[in-house]
């Protein structure tokens, strides 16, 4: 009898599934449970952002910068205005950049609880899910109060923030940080010490610190992994020269790993966060900046919840920029999963996925139309501009 | 206690039939709001399992292309009437079984599988991928949990020196709770129910996070309903059979109210306390742990009775 040749059984994550609360797609070939291969396509919420900055002057690419992500909205606006603030030669007041790294800090809180909550989820724990989203709104209330809104705060305008804080509000976010802290320790003692959700964290996803550093991976993934990476430490921006970040990282490069690192950095952040309201620097809240910026191109990183992110910055001496590019830290992360999701259970990939806390609308570039019938073809913008015109005539 | 009425009343209206469905909707509110308590959410208003149902058997049933027709129309009607012929043999309510023989306890426990067997088929049956690693692993599991809990339900029926359900039943109420006599016994028989009923932290089967709804999940409309009904008669028989072999058996209604809603405040607990177990892991629980427990508990028992007939 001659053996048939074994068919590949692929399990497909997305482009709509519940674990996944934006699209992208996963294919991940199964042996019985076991994950023999994994592949990512990425590209469904390509909204051409970058490009529609080019038509638009600095204080309108500001808030469309900021609707990256409705996650991390601030630090987007922030890598914005540093990288446009140093084109144009001008320097934020003390209290400025101080609320900035509040504001920067209050929304690390809220994405990480966002994140504890999500990934709870994907171990079948909704309780903790249910209680770190609870927690969140805590936080989300306190960013209301501070800016009005509780998504996008648009806290930042070129060479300044445009809300202060004051006594009641400082105090109140004081009280609240106590509140959080207590439940950051009570969540610290559920991951590591509850048996069930150890069962699915302890020694899964392991990404060595070799392979986090060949990979290229940011933020919390590759900290767990004990490589030390954070644009808060290793070149600080910002408020962030005045209040000292203490570095956190972990060994074991696990998930578990990932959920200690991301817990401490909440530690870290109370402790921030305090510092900034102890000694905040009185003064103006901006300088005044031309409309015009002069011409020359610029780099900006700064530490995103979800690690490095990095905009390029490019002007004409208009008042609208050349060029944006925006690398946003979560299509750092993705080839950490297609290298740890082999030889997994099919049960750990949605823990898998949500280790690195990916963000889909923020890391797309492109939209790749795949077609079982047609070759795939590459347009330009012309060929793409043609197209258009010919099809509607 | 015993009903003086017409068979067919009895098979289809009360306590069988209709009647048990209620209840099962009655309790599949209380598990819902409870766990959402748990969870500090506030969970759904009473009639919700009742409109949920009455949606889902109006809406139209989906038929997915290559699947055998029959059976993907037939499995959900198996699985439900499986869950209420198991009711028949069994005093609920604290009323006399309708039926009853010397046996009827293995007769039983093999009905409480025909749902798994049948979502297990139905979910073979289809061609998703994610309703055939469901069918495995609902399959996977019967078969982990199965042993134990057969084990865990026969320490009683040994102590009471019977296979019939009502006998047990008299036995309990007559002796002291079985609980405490076998407290292995109703773990292993209580974490078996909810294995059974694949509720966290044994919901694999169905981990919506990876595989949607698990076997279920071409199913829609009429099928769907019948099998939530299914599940949720199952939920009462399954609560009503330990109630009866370990917390002292049921002699009246009020008591099988006050029992099952006390055994069903620690089924939501243990559901909101765990992460869900990956397959594997729910496999190596049971064979080796629960079924180790069971075994020792079957031990103990036989060498009790065996004691006891010595001293006698």
């Amino acid at each position: 009898m001659t053996e048939k040749p074994k068919e590949k059984f692929v399990v497909p994550i997305g482009p709509q599934h519940p674990a996944l609360k934006e699209p992208g797609s996963f294919l991940f070939t199964v042996d019985g449970e076991t994950v023999t291969d994994a592949a990512v396509r990425l590209g469904f919420v390509h909204r051409g952002i970058e490009k529609t900055c080019e038509k638009r002057n600095y204080t309108q690419d500001l808030y469309l910068l900021e609707r990256i992500c409705g996650i991390c909205s601030h630090v987007h606006a922030t890598a914005f205005v540093l990288g446009v603030e140093k084109l144009a030669g001008v320097q934020a007041p003390p209290r400025a950049e101080a609320i900035r790294v509040l504001a920067a800090e209050l929304e690390r809180i809220h994405s990480h609880f966002l994140w504890l909550g999500v990934a709870a989820h994907e171990a079948g724990f909704d309780t903790l899910f249910m209680y770190a989203w609870r927690d969140r709104e805590v936080v989300m209330d306190l960013l209301e109060v501070l800016s009005g809104s509780r998504v996008h705060y648009s806290i930042n305008v070129i060479g300044g923030v445009k809300f202060d804080v004051d006594k009641e509000l400082s105090d109140s976010i004081m009280k609240q940080m106590d509140f959080l802290e207590e439940r950051s320790k009570y969540y610290m003692k559920i991951v590591t010490t509850d048996d069930t959700f150890i069962g699915r964290t302890r020694g899964i996803g392991t990404l060595s610190k070799d392979r986090a550093e060949i990979l290229g991976a940011v933020g919390p993934t590759v900290r767990a992994s004990g490589v030390k990476r954070d644009i808060r430490v290793n070149s600080p921006y910002s408020g962030y020269k005045d209040y000292h970040v203490n570095m956190i990282t972990d060994e074991t490069g696990d998930l578990e790993a990932r959920f200690i690192v991301r817990i401490k950095e909440l530690y870290e952040s109370y402790r921030i966060i305090r510092l900034v309201l102890e000694k905040i620097p009185s003064g103006d809240l901006t300088t005044r900046v031309k409309r015009k910026i002069p011409e020359g191109e610029v780099i900006s990183r700064v530490e995103a919840p979800r690690g490095e992110l990095f905009y390029y910055i490019k002007s004409n001496g208009t008042e609208m920029p050349d060029r944006v590019k925006v690398r946003t830290p979560s299509l750092c992360n993705w080839g950490t999963i297609t290298d740890v999701a082999v030889g997994h259970k099919l049960a750990d990939m949605p823990m898998l996925l949500a280790g690195i806390d990916p963000c889909f609308s923020c890391n797309d570039r492109m939209v790749q139309v795949h077609s079982t019938s047609k070759p795939t073809q590459l347009m330009n913008w012309d060929d793409l501009r043609n197209y258009g015109i010919e099809y509607y005539k | 206690m015993n009903l003086p009425l017409h068979p067919l009343i009895l098979l289809l209206i009360f306590p069988g039939g209709l009647f048990l469905m209620n209840i099962g909707l009655l309790y599949e509110w209380a598990d819902r709001k409870l766990v959402a308590r748990y969870q500090n959410r506030v969970g759904p208003r009473w009639f919700q399992p009742l409109a949920d149902t009455i949606k889902l058997l109006a809406k139209e049933e989906i038929i997915p292309y290559g699947v055998h027709k029959g059976l993907f129309l037939s499995l959900p009607v198996i699985a439900l009437t499986g869950a209420l012929t198991a009711a028949l043999y069994i005093p609920m309510f604290g009323f006399q079984a309708p039926f009853s023989f010397e046996g009827d306890l293995i007769v039983t426990i093999y009905l409480l599988s025909m749902m798994t067997l049948c979502i297990g088929l139905a979910g073979a049956n289809t061609l998703s991928r994610f309703t055939i690693i469901g069918a495995t692993r609902a399959l996977t599991q019967m078969f982990s949990y199965e042993a134990p809990f057969l084990l865990a339900l026969f320490g009683p029926a040994i102590a009471a020196g019977t296979w019939n359900i009502g006998k047990i039943n008299l036995y309990a109420i007559d002796n002291i709770w079985m609980i405490i006599a076998q407290p292995i016994g109703f773990i292993v028989a209580l974490i078996g129910l909810m294995g059974k009923l694949e509720l966290p932290p044994f919901d694999a089967p169905e981990a919506e996070t990876e595989i949607v709804a698990g076997a279920l999940t071409e199913y829609s409309g009429r099928g769907l309903a019948l099998f939530h009904i299914g599940k949720n008669v199952e939920l009462v028989v399954g609560l009503t059979l330990i109630v009866i072999f370990y917390l002292g058996g049921i002699a009246n209604p009020l008591e099988f109210i006050l029992k099952s809603a006390a055994l069903l405040l620690v089924v939501t607990a243990l559901q909101s306390l765990f992460a869900r177990l990956r397959i594997d892991q729910t496999v190596g629980l049971w064979w080796r742990l629960g079924a180790l427990m069971a075994l020792l508990q079957l031990l103990a028992i036989i060498f009790g009775r065996y004691l006891g007939d010595l001293l006698r």
